[in-house]
């Protein structure tokens, strides 16, 4: 009798091997651990065993054999054992569980287990304990560490244990609040949540006292008081997450707000301006969605997910993943998820921050290389089992995310316009159609997520608000509807459970029909003892809502049961506009639609001119222009990040055209990408574009120039300039403080110039305003760290022919212009960062002549007169250059005189906005002329094919290997 | 000629593996594994079996390892029937992982599995494009190639073989490709040539009767040209190489 399952890979393993070499340790081996909560006797044990391991590769660990199987690769001292909390998402004990289920039908009545990490290691207690935090998180896993003697002896005595989920048996009693209690008691349920009867509160709701107060005015209205579960919902419904209530909100004299003035209005004009059909639909859906050809949409949405990530960065990341692949899933009937995009905005992985949360150094902050990492593989193995390419991203560090990682999880999708006669992105729930919640089960993650999400990262962050995705569920759930429901039209309306759960999803979709009655005892459970308010709003992954018509209803459950996936009715959709919530036939929700969604407060906002604190800087003098090169190109912020490619899969569904590798070289581009049609030569090209280190110097300039670096990077691409549209994602922090609304103000009107000058319509778009840190530092003093705001724009855009698409490598004899004026704006730059600058300026985008600029190149690639391009970014035309050179492995010659009236490190370094540097064969040149007679350019120089960076400055030549600049490209991130 | 390509459960190459082999000239369909389930007899309408890439159950407890033991208790027989007639079939990436702990390939000996499809030696997942060569093997897949440029992505890729299995299948010539460096040599496990350190630079294995292959590499994925990394140098060809595969599958029944 044993109730555990232990298996050893007999080869070293590939994460042993790399455990191994950060440790400098040979001797660590991982074991594969599952614990049962019941006794397999010999029979089950043998056979359980065989269907979970590989004869071949792995051994089988018993009470008799485990010592000397394990003696034969070191003489371990210390084991460390990693378990998940109880609850917590265990995606192995899932499989595993299925594999006996199909294998042994009526072998166990009932069992539990759960997946183990074990680690065997033959070293000094102090490295075990730090080998044991780099492994595992406590938020969500618990770690033991114990003498190898210990792991023997437990082996024998049949002591592994796994702990279940324990919830309170209680019987669930309706639940009044008292809301006639004074301002100061009202804010703590604000505060710290509604308190249990043992005085214990439930966490952070995110109401502040003035929307408290219009929910006590509304009850006293309807002459009743309001149970837990209605406070629990018009917290989620009300949030920031959910509401936008910053972006809605009177500021200064806009009455209506930035978002409808700003953003909205800019695409509003664009509209009225355009005259055509290129938008589909915007704002209102899960993502927004541009036309692609005559017979299919593409849509884009970017979310971020960056408080989870915090506390759990692999968590934090795969949820973000798979949670913005549902909002395509949702998008109108349901689009295929066809691409996923990333942008991780992070601290230095090598920098050891120590910061706490709370005094005398408890409650630490994760420490920047294991957020880095946990961040990149949670989206790795969230796209990757997905089987959603994702081609496109980038990593931007600075010092002032080590309180709070940014992470921006994209995607696109695909929809055709009409199915079976009917526009595919109109959706209604109507009266009388069925609500099914279909997908994945509900347990206790991410309670209270979207109202946490909207408040400061503080002690009191709770950890139930941490989940973990499933992708494989998700992946089963997507296949059924995208592949065998959504063309039958079966369903009226569909949409993602996310932020807010059912309570968000159904509230949203009532507004088609008007209103909903729920009965919440249906709603599948993970385990036992989770109150209503709890199933209600958790945040439990890979779930969609349908509103289904009666009549289909068994026809829909059937397909989603015999493809694995759980459907379940939980209520019907009405046309009174009520929202009605039952458990057992108690009522214990009913308010009215109107109030639950338009009864909060409005803010009225106000801003003030910020103050601009100078910096003192380190100037490095007198450094050669070769080391200034290698120095730039090995920056973290220009550095390859080729190891992340490498690591996502951008070729499933075989719809990779422009990779994120480019040229023989392999250089990390900043646009890309994909056929999605087999019968089509449109392409969909994708960048994205964010500038956090100008923001506090001038947000107007900053959201200018994400911008025209989105356009531009599809321009270069290849795209129709007509057929570009634009998402944005603010990151901002303290934003109630009135400097930072300034700059948020700013920002957003930066966004409407630029938007209607390049007639870029934001098609969707998505806030997150506290991205701040409390705490303390290593000696308690108290700290707060504020992100610099980030406003990141994604363009996604139309390739209307293969032929259009640019590359980057030139060749040999081809003549290379750099397209824009060049300016002294080196002010933020990478250079000034590294080398520094004093008497400069922040880039500022001259749309117009950007707009010529643009045009022309258009106008020119379509008559295939550029040879290759490549979009001036980060560290300016030398970046740019040696980028062309080490992609294409071909030596160039640059003249400096070209530069003109500026210095060469202004002319090589200084970040000017708008600039492409092409290269163009001389059989071309007169018709290259001839385009760009009416716009700014200058020859630099020529491809030579060399093996070198030639830069002629007067009479000297200086000289760099491409491969010696490659190298320094390609160095490795510290801590990463 | 007609093809089934599989389903379910985290596959997730099928549209494009069917697309494939519809260029070439197939008709067919993708069936998800439990209609197959339900219905094996459907099989007999199908000349070509192919399991494509994918993540079947997350690849938790080992790659291809639960679809594996899925498929092993209700379709085993049928699979091992279908193999023994004059038909093909293809296991690519997951399909791979998935044939060889099902024993299908090599299925030298016994019909357990005789190899293992282990982590990569970077303990990396890794998309990229590499080169193999076609080994002295009979597979009508493989027939007429000589090199390939195909695109991998997988975390498990590395073919671990006993070493007694490893003599019998160089005896009996199983294997279908191996990694090569630019120079057109065997890669001799150096990274990124060889992505995962696959012993003796294996990226695939047949079966004795050569009519099933099990590979790595994705062909589906370099079917056109545009597929090809730097396809602008050279964009006058219409396919890539993975086309080679498939057209080789038509050309077996022609």
């Amino acid at each position: 009798m044993t109730n555990t399952i232990q298996i050893l890979s007999i080869e070293k393993t590939g994460k042993e091997s790399s455990l191994q070499k950060e440790h400098n340790n040979k001797s660590i081996k991982i074991i594969d651990g599952y614990f049962f909560s019941t006794n397999l006797d010999d029979r089950k044990f043998n056979k359980i065993s065989k269907l979970i391991s590989n004869e071949v590769s792995q051994v089988i660990l018993t009470r008799k054999n485990v010592n000397t199987v394990l003696s034969k690769y070191s003489n371990f001292n210390w084991v460390v054992e990693i378990k998940y909390l109880p609850g917590v998402t265990d995606n192995i004990a899932t499989t595993v569980k299925e594999i006996i289920n199909n294998n042994l039908k009526n072998s166990f009545k009932s069992f539990e287990l759960g997946s183990t990490k074990i680690i065997l290691i033959k070293g000094r207690k102090e490295d075990i304990s730090k080998i044991s935090k780099n492994e595992a998180n406590p938020l969500i896993q618990t770690i033991k560490i114990y003498p190898f003697k210990k792991y023997l002896n437990n082996f024998k005595r049949n002591q592994f244990k796994i702990e279940k989920v324990k919830l309170p048996k209680k019987k669930y009693t309706k639940k009044e609040i008292n809301l006639d209690i004074s301002d100061h008691n009202l804010s703590l349920i604000g505060k710290l949540g509604i308190e249990e009867n043992d005085k214990s509160r439930r966490g952070t709701l995110g109401l502040d006292l003035e929307s408290l107060k219009a929910i006590r005015n509304y009850f006293s209205i309807i002459k009743r008081k309001p149970t837990d579960i209605e406070i629990e919902t018009l917290a989620q419904t009300w949030s920031e997450h959910c509401k936008h209530k910053i972006f809605s909100a009177k500021i200064d004299d806009i009455q209506e707000g930035i978002f409808k003035r700003y953003i909205k209005g800019a695409t509003e004009k664009i509209i009225q301006l355009r005259k055509d059909n290129f938008c589909v639909s915007l704002f209102t859906d899960n993502a927004g969605g541009i036309e692609f050809n005559k017979d299919w949409i593409i849509c884009h949405k970017v979310e971020t997910h960056n408080t989870p990530s915090a506390l759990d960065p692999f968590g934090g990341a795969i949820t973000g993943i798979v949670g913005v692949n549902r909002d395509c899933l949702g998008f109108g009937k349901g689009a295929k998820p066809i691409a996923n995009t990333y942008a991780y905005y992070l601290a230095d992985p090598n920098k050891n921050y120590q910061l706490y949360r709370q005094k005398n150094n408890k409650d630490p902050m994760l420490p920047a290389s294991f957020i880095a990492k946990g961040i990149i593989s949670g989206v790795r193995v969230g796209g990757n089992c997905s089987g959603i390419p994702t081609p496109q991203g980038n990593v931007y560090f600075d010092d002032r995310f080590a309180g709070k990682p940014l992470v921006f999880c994209g995607t696109v999708g695909i929809i055709p316009k009409k199915i079976k006669g009917k526009l595919s992105h109109k959706k209604k729930a109507n009266p009388g159609d069925i609500i099914l919640m279909v997908g994945g089960r509900v347990g206790k993650d991410g309670i209270h997520g979207a109202t946490f999400s909207s408040e400061e990262l503080d002690p009191n962050s709770p950890v139930t608000a941490v989940q973990i995705g499933d992708p494989i569920t998700q992946k089963k759930m997507s296949d059924v509807i995208i592949r065998e429901l959504r063309d039958e039209n079966l369903y009226s309306s569909i949409t993602d459970n996310g932020a807010g759960g059912l309570s968000s999803s159904i509230g949203e979709m009532a507004k088609e029909s008007g209103g909903f009655i729920v009965n919440l005892e249906k709603v599948p459970l993970k385990y036992k003892g989770l109150y209503p308010w709890e199933i209600w709003i958790s945040e439990s992954q890979e779930r969609m809502t349908l509103a289904v018509p009666p009549d289909n209803v068994n026809k829909v459950i059937k397909k989603f049961n015999t493809r694995g996936v759980e459907a379940t009715i939980i209520g019907k959709f009405i046309k009174k506009e009520k929202a009605i919530v039952k458990y057992n036939k108690t009522q214990i929700l009913n308010l009215d639609m109107e109030f639950l969604h338009e009864g909060y407060p409005k803010l009225n906002l106000k801003t003030s001119f910020p103050r601009i604190n100078k910096e003192k800087k380190k100037i490095i003098k007198k450094s050669s222009l070769t080391y200034k090169l290698h120095k730039l190109l090995s920056s973290p912020n220009i550095v390859s990040k080729e190891f992340i490619a490498t690591q996502y899969d951008h070729e499933v569904q075989a719809t990779s055209i422009v990779k994120p590798l480019q040229g023989e070289g392999r250089v990390f581009g900043n646009a890309t990408a994909i056929k999605p049609l087999f019968n089509d030569e449109k392409s969909i090209a994708l960048s994205q574009a964010a500038y956090p280190q100008f923001a506090e110097t001038n947000p107007y300039d900053m959201a200018g120039c994400s911008i025209d670096t989105a356009f531009k990077n599809l321009i270069v691409s290849g795209a129709n300039s007509k057929k570009i549209a634009i998402l944005d994602n603010f990151c901002w922090c303290s934003s109630d403080e009135t400097d930072r609304l300034y700059q948020l103000k700013e920002a957003a009107r930066g966004c409407y110039d630029y938007a209607v000058a390049y007639q870029t319509p934001f098609i969707s778009g998505k806030d997150s305003m506290y991205n701040d840190f409390k705490g303390f530092d290593k000696d308690s003093k108290s700290i707060k760290i504020s992100i610099p705001p980030t406003l990141l724009i994604s363009s996604i855009g139309v390739v209307d022919k293969i032929s259009h698409l640019t590359k980057i490598t030139p060749d040999k004899d081809d003549k290379i212009f750099l397209l824009g004026k060049t300016n002294n704006e080196l002010k933020h730059s990478v250079y000034d960062k590294i080398i520094g600058v004093r008497k400069t300026n922040l880039p500022n985008v001259d749309n117009k002549t950007a707009l010529k600029t643009y045009k022309n190149f258009e106008k020119a690639n379509k008559l295939k007169i550029i040879n290759s391009a490549i979009g001036v970014d980060l560290g300016g035309v030398g970046i740019a250059i040696s980028k062309m050179a080490i992609a294409s492995k071909k030596g160039l010659f640059i003249d400096l005189k070209s530069k003109n009236k500026n210095s060469v490190d202004q002319f090589l370094f200084s970040e000017t906005q708008s600039r492409i540097l092409v290269s163009i064969k001389k059989s071309k040149l007169q018709k290259f002329k001839k385009i760009f007679k009416d716009s700014n350019y200058v020859c630099i120089g020529k491809c030579t094919g060399s093996d070198l960076i030639e830069f002629k400055n007067g009479n000297k030549i200086i000289k760099s290997k491409i491969e010696d600049l490659s190298k320094s490209y390609k160095q490795n991130i510290k801590g990463l | 000629m007609r093809v089934l390509v599989l389903s379910g459960y985290g596959i997730n190459c099928e549209d494009e593996t069917m697309h494939s082999f519809e260029v070439v000239g197939f008709k067919g369909n993708i069936v998800h594994i439990n209609d197959l389930i339900n219905n094996p007899k459907q099989l007999d309408n199908y000349q070509v079996f192919a399991i494509p890439g994918g993540f079947s159950y997350g690849d938790d407890t080992g790659s291809g390892n639960a679809m594996a033991k899925k498929i092993m208790i209700k379709l085993y027989d049928q699979l091992i029937e279908f193999i023994s007639k004059d038909k093909l079939m293809i296991g690519i990436c997951n399909g791979c992982q998935i044939l060889i702990n099902l024993g299908l390939v090599p299925g030298i000996y016994t019909n357990d599995p005789e190899v293992a499809m282990i982590e990569n030696k970077s303990g990396n997942y890794e998309c990229r494009w590499i080169d193999v060569k076609v080994a002295d093997n009979k597979s009508p897949w493989l027939k007429n190639i000589t090199t390939l440029n195909l695109p991998i992505a997988h975390q498990e890729g590395q073919f671990m073989i006993p070493l007694n299995v490893l003599k019998s299948v160089k005896n009996k010539k199983l294997i279908g490709l191996q990694y090569i460096n630019k120079k057109k040599k065997l890669a001799k496990g150096k990274f990124p040539f060889n992505p995962n350190g696959s012993q003796d630079d294996i990226a695939a294995l047949t079966n004795k009767k050569g009519n099933v292959l099990a590979m790595m590499p994705h062909p589906e994925r370099a079917f056109y040209n545009y597929h090809v990394p730097n396809w602008q140098n050279d964009s006058s060809k219409k396919f890539g190489d993975g086309y080679e595969i498939f057209i080789n599958a038509k050309k077996y029944f022609l």
